[in-house]
């Protein structure tokens, strides 16, 4: 077993000033940070100080157009930097932390997105992860000439047909065709240049990257779909998925199932990492860390509430009394956004039938809350991590910087004091930190077979 | 005088590459970039500015190996914001084509150079590519010059919208109130035109400089009225400063019909400077890196910018005039360049590999020459800066920032050290109000 298998896996979800509806109005600062890359880079490094594997950017390509009561006060995806530029800026700031953003299949040409990630891959000297999402909302529909976001089913057809695009236009070039000869006036070798010829249901293509094969071979491959679909493309194509499950049993039932499913394409357990959600408040005490919580929850402003639970629930409930039980009637039959995230939601209603009120003061987006002293909260992921329900941890902090800066002082060396986390990155690129494979590429010569093995 | 560096990694002479320095290739390392940034931005360069087609070539291998524009590139946007943590003051331009992007995509992303700049992003807005880059996405070839120039026409002033979605101070960041941001200083965008439908807001809040440089580079009518209407710098590849001087003056003249002032457009000439010690060095180094142009290369260089195949012609004999096809769908200024050199001079293919320098003004000499050929087309009135193209880097900036600035600075022609921080400070250009800002004040008024 190497060592990054007995080692945790550790992601930041570096969302400007935290996950928490509220969290911005916590900020330290008094100004805004936002499109501050300062303001990142410091967090990088902070993220760096505490030897994470992966500082992540989350997005979705829209700021909403409607009910901006609500959304100027939540302003999640309102105001933020663009993820691939933000990232390269911090490639020049840190050494070791692999960068990684997202991008929708829906909404970017594959083109355009393998010269992206790739040359982010070449600037950060092999630290760079495409998050491969095929949804956002129907906001970011309307800024790509679409009324809705198309159905699922297809948007998946597209993404599966998209990463491959992808991943092929990577390998355009051997990682030996650049030889510079300039005595013979040869910049590459022709024979070790492959353009793609492809012409599926989603994209017609001819062409070739014009772009050296990066570091890391192809950036990692990123995904968090937990539909039937998702779990699919995962099993085929992620090398880092991102759960995000509520209980122990939950989180071990679906390791198993994507782990599972890897065999029938050709591929081992141990070249896709599973990073279970988790939200940790470290404060001196459980009481502390819950009332820390508790003073956030209840700065969730009521238009916020309403917009929060209805975004996920895919129904808008401004209309009910806050303080009466949700109906019934008013839960949609399915998801067409994030199917995760409406299941839980649904069964906070129909389980234990709470009033918006409630609901929204409960709600916590998916992500397993953990809140106590750093060494609950290392207890917490030890067990998860020994227990087969995680490969190792996306953290998203509910106040940022604040709750990494805790994090990174207190839970991180009782982490490293346990021989779960590294003291020291040992590896210079991403897959080196994961323990993943560096891709062959899709055409090199097949491994010539040992002499005298009979065809 | 403004100048602006095009940044090609080994210069633009095809064979600029083989006099590389380095013995290995620079291209794909970001460290090789920024000591080139951090040295033009030593010779007080206004703008640091990146090519870009979006598309290697996929025939002819045995010719585009040899000669390599654009094959193996760090893509522009993320080069330029990796250079912009390592510099401080010097624009950061790239070209991105209105033909293959789309603009929500492209408005955050110069939007977000701009933020993580400081205010130094600039934009330059091209049609087309090549046929190879339509089938990098989708097309067998691009799209005929008129429909190009019609969608990048409804693009840009789609992103320059979206640029305007928040005004200057809707950001309030009131913790106390809760409350982010004014909605009342937040603009969606409704627009249906004919190739772009959308409601539309940017996430991302109004930028350093409003919006980020527009760059145009061009030469057809409908690119000179694309440029008097929406940009701020051109580039002109005029070879001599009487065509530079009548482009100049002809772009500068339909500005007032769009209700805008000439100062609010830079025209930079295109400069091709070889400096030696001496003339005679200067020609040496020149003669020298025309003659490592293979054969291949050359044929590929003429065929490329004649729009035409010329691969079966004797490179010793005179091109058939009946080879020149009637126009161009690619760069109009190039071709007609090109087409004049065969039809004027007669010229066997060979020598018009040797000869042809793809436009531009060609100065070979000295430091004092190459400020006297600037000199003398600044005070023409000819352009009002420079896009300097080296044939071989990072050795000509070398050479021009040791030679040819403190000469220029000596003759009073080019400013000491920049005097403001962004883009537009460097270039003199106004900030620009929000669109929904002007609406406002008309309405007062």
């Amino acid at each position: 077993m190497t060592k990054s298998n007995n080692r945790l896996a550790l992601a930041l979800l570096a969302h400007v000033t935290g996950a928490h509806p509220a969290g911005w109005m916590a900020s330290a600062r008094a100004t805004n940070p936002s499109n501050d890359v300062d303001y990142f880079a410091d967090m990088a490094a902070l993220a760096e100080a505490g030897r994470f594997d992966l500082f992540f950017l989350a997005d979705t390509p829209a700021a909403r157009t409607e009910n901006l009561d609500a959304w100027s006060r939540y302003p999640m995806y309102m105001n933020i930097l663009e993820p691939v530029t933000l990232l390269t800026a911090l490639a020049g700031r840190t050494r070791h932390i692999g960068l990684g953003g997202t991008a929708s299949t829906s909404f970017h040409e594959p083109y355009n997105l393998a010269r992206l990630f790739g040359s982010l891959d070449h600037i950060s000297k092999g630290r760079a992860a495409w998050n491969v999402v095929t949804s956002s909302n129907d906001y970011a529909a309307r800024n790509f000439g679409l009324h809705a976001m198309p159905p699922h089913a297809r948007r998946y057809d597209r993404a599966r047909e998209f990463v491959d695009v992808v991943k092929a236009l990577w390998d355009t070039y051997d990682d030996d065709a650049v030889i510079f000869d300039k005595e013979q006036g040869v910049y590459f070798d022709p024979s070790k240049f492959h353009p793609l010829d492809h012409d599926g249901e989603f994209i017609k293509l001819h062409g070739a990257l014009n772009l050296a094969r990066s570091p890391q071979g192809r950036p990692v491959i990123i995904q968090a779909g937990s539909s039937e679909a998702g779990k699919e493309l995962a099993a085929e194509t992620a090398e880092v998925v991102f759960t995000s499950h509520e209980t122990l049993a939950e989180a071990q039932a679906f390791y198993r199932d994507l782990k599972g499913r890897m065999a029938k394409f050709g591929r081992t357990p141990d070249q896709l990492k599973i990073l279970a959600g988790l939200s940790p408040t470290v404060a001196e005490s459980k009481a502390a860390a819950d009332a820390r919580h508790q003073a956030l929850q209840d700065m969730i402003h009521p238009v916020v509430g309403y917009q929060r639970i209805g975004m996920d629930l895919e129904a808008d409930l401004s209309d009910l009394d806050p303080d009466q039980p949700i109906p019934l009637d008013r839960i949609p039959k399915s998801a067409n956004l994030s199917t995760v995230y409406f299941e839980q939601i649904v069964r906070l209603i129909r389980d234990e039938r709470l009033t918006p009120r409630q609901l929204w003061q409960r709600y916590e987006r998916g992500n397993a809350p953990a809140r106590g002293t750093a060494s609950e909260i290392a207890d917490r992921m030890e067990e998860w991590f020994t227990q087969g329900a995680c490969d190792g941890f996306m953290l998203t902090f509910p106040v940022l910087p604040a709750g990494l800066a805790d994090f990174v002082a207190e839970v991180v060396p009782e982490l490293q004091g346990r021989g779960l986390l590294r003291r020291e990155y040992e590896g210079e690129t991403l897959r080196d930190h994961l323990g993943l494979n560096r891709p062959t590429s899709r055409y090199a010569a097949p491994e010539v077979r040992p002499a005298g093995v009979a065809r | 005088m403004a100048l602006a560096l095009l940044a090609q990694a080994h210069g633009l002479h095809p064979a600029g590459w083989m006099k590389a320095p380095a013995a290995t290739d620079g291209t794909n390392d970001i460290d090789y970039h920024i000591a080139m940034a951090q040295l033009a931005e030593k010779g007080k360069f206004d703008l640091f500015f990146v090519a870009d087609t979006p598309a290697a070539r996929t025939d002819n291998l045995e010719a585009w190996s040899r000669y390599i524009p654009y094959m193996n590139c760090l893509e522009p946007i993320t080069l330029l914001t990796a250079l912009a943590g390592h510099t401080s003051r010097i624009g950061l331009g790239g070209t991105a084509s209105t033909s293959f992007y789309e603009p929500y995509n492209l408005a955050r992303l110069y939007g977000s150079l701009d933020h993580i700049s400081r205010g130094r992003a600039a934009w330059n807005v091209v049609t087309s590519g090549n046929n190879y880059a339509a089938r990098n996405f989708g097309e067998d070839k691009l799209a005929p010059h008129a429909k190009r120039y019609a969608r990048a026409k409804e693009f840009v002033e789609i992103v320059k919208a979206l640029w305007d979605t928040y005004d200057d101070d809707a950001i309030v960041f009131d913790k106390a109130n809760g409350v982010y941001f004014d909605p009342a200083k937040f603009h969606v965008l409704d627009h249906d035109g004919e190739f772009f439908k959308m409601h539309s807001a940017l996430n991302l809040a109004r930028c350093p400089q409003g919006q980020p440089v527009i760059i145009q580079a061009g030469a057809s009518d409908a690119g000179k009225e694309l440029a008097a209407e929406t940009a701020e710098v051109v580039f002109n590849s005029d070879d001599t400063p009487e065509a530079a001087k009548a482009y100049y003056d002809d772009v500068k003249g339909r500005m007032a019909k769009f209700g805008r002032t000439p100062d609010e457009i830079k025209v930079l000439a295109g400069l091709t400077p070889t400096i030696g010690e001496s003339r005679w060095e200067a020609e040496d180094k020149h003669r020298t890196l025309q003659e490592m142009i293979h054969p291949l290369v050359g044929k590929i260089r003429v065929a490329s910018d004649l729009e035409a195949d010329v691969s079966d012609l004797d490179p010793d004999q005179p091109i058939p005039l009946d080879r020149i096809p009637k126009s161009a769908n690619l760069h109009t200024r190039y071709f007609q360049q090109i087409v004049a050199m065969i039809t004027e001079q007669k010229l066997t293919l060979r020598q018009l590999w040797l000869r042809y320098e793809r436009g531009n003004k060609r100065v070979v000499g000295t430091p004092i020459d190459v400020a006297d050929a600037m000199e003398e087309w600044f005070s023409l009135r000819a352009c009002d800066g420079f896009m300097v193209i080296f044939p071989t880097l990072p050795d000509g900036l070398e050479a021009f920032v040791a030679g040819v600035v403190p000469e220029l600075q000596r003759r009073g022609l080019y400013k000491l050290d920049y005097e403001g921080t962004t883009l537009r400070e460097h270039l003199g250009f106004r900030r620009p109000e929000s669109r929904y800002a002007r609406s406002d004040m008309k309405a007062a008024g």
